[in-house]
């Protein structure tokens, strides 16, 4: 417990190992642990169980970082981000709704349309990506390690509340090095159903109703009219999918399919993928969701 | 007031006279009645236009004379007249074919390029400041729309389209010349020589290849693509449909 | 180009040409409505295209309407694809050095009384002419198009045909493209007659 608690204590959780030819982990024995694969993708995790990573070897590491990293700031720089999603969650009384797009972007181009979003972090837990594919991919399984860790040494399921702290303390120490993650943290704990919202700014917010990613605010429109915490499962799940449905349509960077999870006190279920198109004329069941369809 | 001469509107300025007349016009029309004879003759496969040339003295070099002047590649002008007005009129033609050639990517049909030198001479008959061109024009031409053409335009600023026409001196009588010579199934090398005839009568002088002038139109022929024939191949210019005859090609014409 | 998006593109058949546009217009990321048309009829046998700056596409056609009518008037026949294209071409150049944010695309057959030939051409925001004889196309979608197309076109399509191959060109073109698509209409062009029609396509 004294290395939990240590970890953050300090401003920085993890080391920082710099990318010099005097370590001895630089050059043959660089990737010896990725290439035998016995630590499944985790190869940096050090001694502690601790992830380190090779970081330039500049005075200022942090800024360095930025001036590569930071797309607005130069919008050639090499290291792109995802920037086109739409992902939303919200909490009634059934439990939490948590739908996503599937589109993934390269600027105009439409890299694939069949992305999962909605990251499994384990039977109770689900995190949703906006950001940085991979930054979202890997800190979210990393995360579901730690809170599997937690569910051994502690005998119970960790609170959404506690696997949401920890990973925006985590991205916190990285600040400024180029993370990028929007994220929600949903599931079921003690406490009821439970949406955090973590980003890599360091933000973390409680909440009932989230969305986020460049399709945002045209999911909120129909997000906002709809909410009500005494929705059924039917009429929730109906919400969310045409939340997506409406991003997906206005929004460029977003669309293809939504993915549709359902959260409740027994873990999560997935309802189901849907084609946005086939929303737009033909709707989910029976009524088209297209407004020329609607009105003929 | 309203003398022989037109009295006091017979000055500068365009202005109507009580009548309803411009006289401005009418003297121009005086001036191009005083030019050398020139004609035109529409023939089935081509277009001829002639006038004759007149240096008052012998010691002009007349081969610097240009009385028929190419425009463009499909376009050529004859007049009667005043001379330095029709140099004129040709830069402004040549300039207007140019700028629609940059417009369009193809020189103007006849009918288009007469039009707009029939606007610039009709501008001189009402814009303060000015007198009317003294010159009469044939245009001879050919475009892919509308074949062949011939246009006659006056100081006016009118033009029409003949099958034969003349103006100048002599236009009285050359036309009645040509009316009595001309059929709708002339050729170009009859019609060539019909020209030489109809300048023959009343012409002062000896007829040589020194003192006439023949420009002729000629259908350019279809390539296997059905497009006109252009020099160079793709890029190339479009081959002329109007060409001036040589001094040799006027002497073999009179010699027969 | 990206401000508003939309793609265009034209092919060359047996005795026929087809051009086809996407419906979107958007500002930015934000679809604002999914029934632009951006082809517009000159003639009743040529068809001009824009893509670009809607704006710019709404002023020129009204530009090129104006032109086109007083060629006829003039002229007293109705204008040659080619010499539409040099007419556009022009028309762009005069804004050289402060440009309408537009590339056009043009389709047509040429007069029929001399045989009726297929014409198609594309040009740069500057007026800088491409005369291909297989297909054009302009847009944001242009990169997407142009591979499709140079997987699905073959020569001497027959106008079914052909409006099937610039359909499928443009509706798995535009699937790959954030600014374009919503919806599609082609028209394909033949001596006799023009079959316009409004495709259903992606929504997203």
């Amino acid at each position: 417990m004294n290395t939990l608690v240590s970890r953050f204590t300090s401003s920085s959780s993890t080391e920082l190992k710099a990318l010099d030819s005097r370590d001895p982990d630089y050059g043959e024995n660089e990737a010896s642990d990725i290439t035998w694969g016995s630590l499944g993708g985790f190869g940096n995790l050090g001694l502690n169980g601790i992830p380190s990573f090779n970081i330039p070897t500049v005075p200022d590491p942090t800024a360095f970082l930025r001036l590569h990293t930071d797309d607005a700031a130069d919008s050639s720089c090499r290291i792109k981000i995802q920037h086109g999603t739409t992902t939303l969650a919200f909490r009634f009384q059934g439990g939490v709704i948590v739908a996503v797009d599937s589109r993934a972007t390269a600027g105009s181009y439409i890299a694939s349309g069949t992305v999962k979003k909605v990251i499994e972090i384990n039977p109770h837990l689900l995190g949703t990506m906006a950001g940085g594919a991979a930054d979202c991919q890997f800190w979210e399984t990393y995360l579901g390690s730690q809170c599997r860790i937690y569910e051994l040494r502690n005998r119970e399921r960790i609170s959404v509340a506690a696997a949401s702290k920890y990973l925006s303390n985590l991205v916190y120490s990285y600040k400024g090095m180029g993370l990028s993650m929007g994220t929600m943290i949903c599931g079921w704990d003690k406490t009821g159903p439970a949406i955090f919202y973590v980003d890599s700014d360091g933000t973390r917010l409680k909440g009932d109703v989230f969305s986020v990613g460049s399709g945002s605010t045209f999911a909120y429109g129909v997000l906002d009219q709809g909410y009500r915490w005494d929705l059924t499962d039917e009429e929730a799940q109906e919400l969310g999918r045409r939340s997506i449905y409406a991003a997906g349509h206005r929004d460029a960077f977003s669309g293809n399919t939504c993915n549709l999870y359902h959260v409740k006190e027994d873990g999560w279920k997935f309802i189901g993928n849907y084609d946005i198109t086939k929303l737009h004329y033909e709707g989910s069941q029976g009524a088209a969701y297209g407004y020329d369809q609607r009105t003929q | 007031m309203a003398n022989a001469d037109g009295g006091a509107y017979s000055y500068s300025l365009t202005v109507f006279s009580p009548s309803g007349k411009l006289v401005q016009i009418e003297h121009a029309l005086a001036a191009v009645a005083q030019g050398t004879t020139s004609l035109g003759i529409k023939a089935t496969n081509g277009i001829v236009i002639a006038t004759e040339k007149k240096s008052s003295s012998i010691l002009i070099d007349s081969s610097m004379l240009d009385k028929v002047s190419i425009i463009c590649p499909n376009i050529g002008f004859v007049y009667s007249g005043m001379g330095p007005d029709f140099r004129i009129l040709v830069n402004s033609a040549r300039k207007s074919a140019q700028a629609y050639w940059k417009m369009y990517g193809e020189y103007p049909p006849t009918r288009v390029l007469t039009q707009e030198i029939a606007s610039v001479m009709q501008k001189a008959t009402q814009s303060g400041g000015v007198r009317p061109y003294g010159v009469s024009l044939l245009v001879a031409g050919w475009d892919a729309n509308r074949g062949p053409s011939l246009y006659q335009v006056d100081p006016s600023g009118s033009f029409w389209a003949w099958k034969a026409s003349a103006i100048g001196k002599n236009m009285v009588n050359a036309k009645t010349f040509l009316e009595k010579r001309y059929n709708d199934d002339i050729s170009l090398e009859d019609a060539i020589h019909t020209a030489l005839l109809t300048l023959k009568e009343g012409f002062e002088g000896q007829m040589t290849e020194k003192t006439i002038e023949i420009g002729i139109i000629t259908v350019p022929e279809l390539n296997s693509f059905g497009e006109q024939e252009k020099e160079g191949g793709e890029t190339g210019r479009p081959k002329p449909a109007f060409r001036k005859l040589t001094e040799e090609e006027v002497r073999d014409y009179l010699a027969l | 180009m990206q401000y508003n998006g939309g793609s265009i593109v034209a092919m060359v058949g047996k005795n026929c040409v087809a051009i086809a546009s996407d419906l979107r217009l958007g500002n930015q990321a934000l679809t604002i409505a999914t029934d632009f048309e951006k082809v517009f009829p000159i003639t009743d046998r040529i068809y001009l295209g824009m893509a670009g700056l809607a704006t710019d596409v709404l002023t020129l056609r009204e530009r090129f309407r104006f032109r086109v009518n007083m060629y006829s008037i003039k002229e007293e026949r109705e204008i040659e694809p080619k010499t539409l294209a040099q007419l556009v071409s022009s028309t762009l150049y005069e804004r050289r050095f402060g440009p309408y944010f537009i590339e056009p695309i043009i389709a047509g057959l040429t007069d029929s009384s001399k045989g009726s030939q297929p014409f198609i051409a594309s040009a740069d925001l500057i007026g800088c002419l491409n005369f291909a004889k297989d297909f054009v196309v302009v847009g944001t979608a242009e990169d997407k198009l142009l591979g499709v197309a140079e997987g699905l076109w073959e020569p001497d399509l027959e106008p079914e045909d052909l409006f099937e191959t610039i359909s499928q060109t443009l509706l798995n073109a535009v699937d790959r493209d954030a600014f374009s698509g919503w919806g599609a209409v082609v028209h394909v062009i033949t001596p006799d007659k023009v079959i316009t029609r409004t495709l259903k396509g992606r929504m997203d």
